[in-house]
């Protein structure tokens, strides 16, 4: 492999198909969209079930306080050994994505923790409203169609929910987590099992 | 016939190498290897020839007590990759 008497076409070809390359190798597969997407549903039906047992009181944050943290400290592991282990360099998406991701999370963090009470019933939406720019921004960078969908779609579901009872905000997350993470994780990852057949 | 194509740049291997950079932070050597699948030598000769034309910069470290090479595109390299895309649009739709 080393010609020197490219085609001005060879060469563009080439500069082409060694970026799709590349870009395919550090391809995610969708599956940390899928655990995210999983977390946030367990945690937001496991409190629906606590307030209908009516044990929500004693019990609701704990899942909140090990499952999040807990899904954290996992995409941090998977991220560090993808890039150490598997000699999987940093692209420019992979470290705006990344960025974009630790900054949500960090934000949610402030927000959730610090102005709970101001933020008070605008907590949910607010959230739901934030999740889906990340996706919107994160499907555009991948240039997946499913995942900026599924991201415009909670960007409604969020503002909808504005509108809802708050007894139904829980429902609203859980149709968000679905709607904005497993479907276009799963998607994302069949996508990405196709490439690789 | 193609006079304004940077040399340094039209070579197959050192084209693909420069490609793959273009995408990346930095690489390290083994995934410059798998990714144009040639052999370490030739690679090792031509990221020398980059290296050079002062298109690339090599940083040799130690990781789990093994070599570790990387590479990466410097601000001069990428201005080089540039021009020569731009010529190559011009040889391809000539106005």
């Amino acid at each position: 492999m080393n010609k020197t008497n490219l085609t001005p076409e060879e060469s563009l070809l080439l500069i082409t198909k060694t970026i799709e390359e590349t870009k395919q190798r550090f391809q995610e597969n969708g599956h940390i969209i899928i655990l995210w997407g999983t977390i946030t549903f367990i945690v937001f039906l496991s409190q629906y079930i606590l307030v209908l047992l009516e044990l929500h009181k004693v019990m609701d944050i704990m899942w909140t306080c090990i499952l999040f943290p807990l899904g954290g400290v996992y995409t941090y592991i998977y991220f560090r050994r993808k890039v150490e282990k598997k000699n999987i360099p940093m692209t420019i998406i992979g470290r705006t994505i990344g960025t974009m991701g630790w900054v949500f999370g960090v934000n949610l963090l402030i927000l959730g923790f610090i102005f709970g009470r101001q933020l008070d019933k605008a907590a949910v939406p607010i959230f739901l409203i934030l999740l889906a720019l990340f996706i919107i921004m994160t499907g555009i960078s991948l240039k997946f169609k499913p995942l900026t969908i599924g991201g415009i779609l909670l960007n409604i579901i969020g503002f909808g929910t504005f509108l809802i009872n708050t007894d139904y905000y829980g429902l609203s997350m859980m149709v968000g987590s679905v709607v904005g993470l497993i479907i276009p994780g799963i998607l994302l990852n069949r996508a990405n099992r196709k490439e690789h057949v | 016939m193609f006079n304004d194509l940077d040399p340094i740049l039209h070579s197959q291997l050192r084209l693909s190498i420069v490609s793959i950079l273009m995408s990346v932070d930095e690489a390290n050597f083994n995934f410059i290897k798998e990714t144009t699948k040639s052999a370490a030598g030739n690679i090792s000769i031509q990221i020398k020839k980059l290296q050079k034309a002062e298109y690339v910069k090599v940083k040799k470290t130690f990781k789990n007590n093994y070599p570790n090479t990387t590479i990466s595109i410097t601000s001069k390299g990428i201005k080089a990759f540039e021009d020569y895309v731009n010529n190559l649009k011009k040889y391809i739709n000539p106005k």
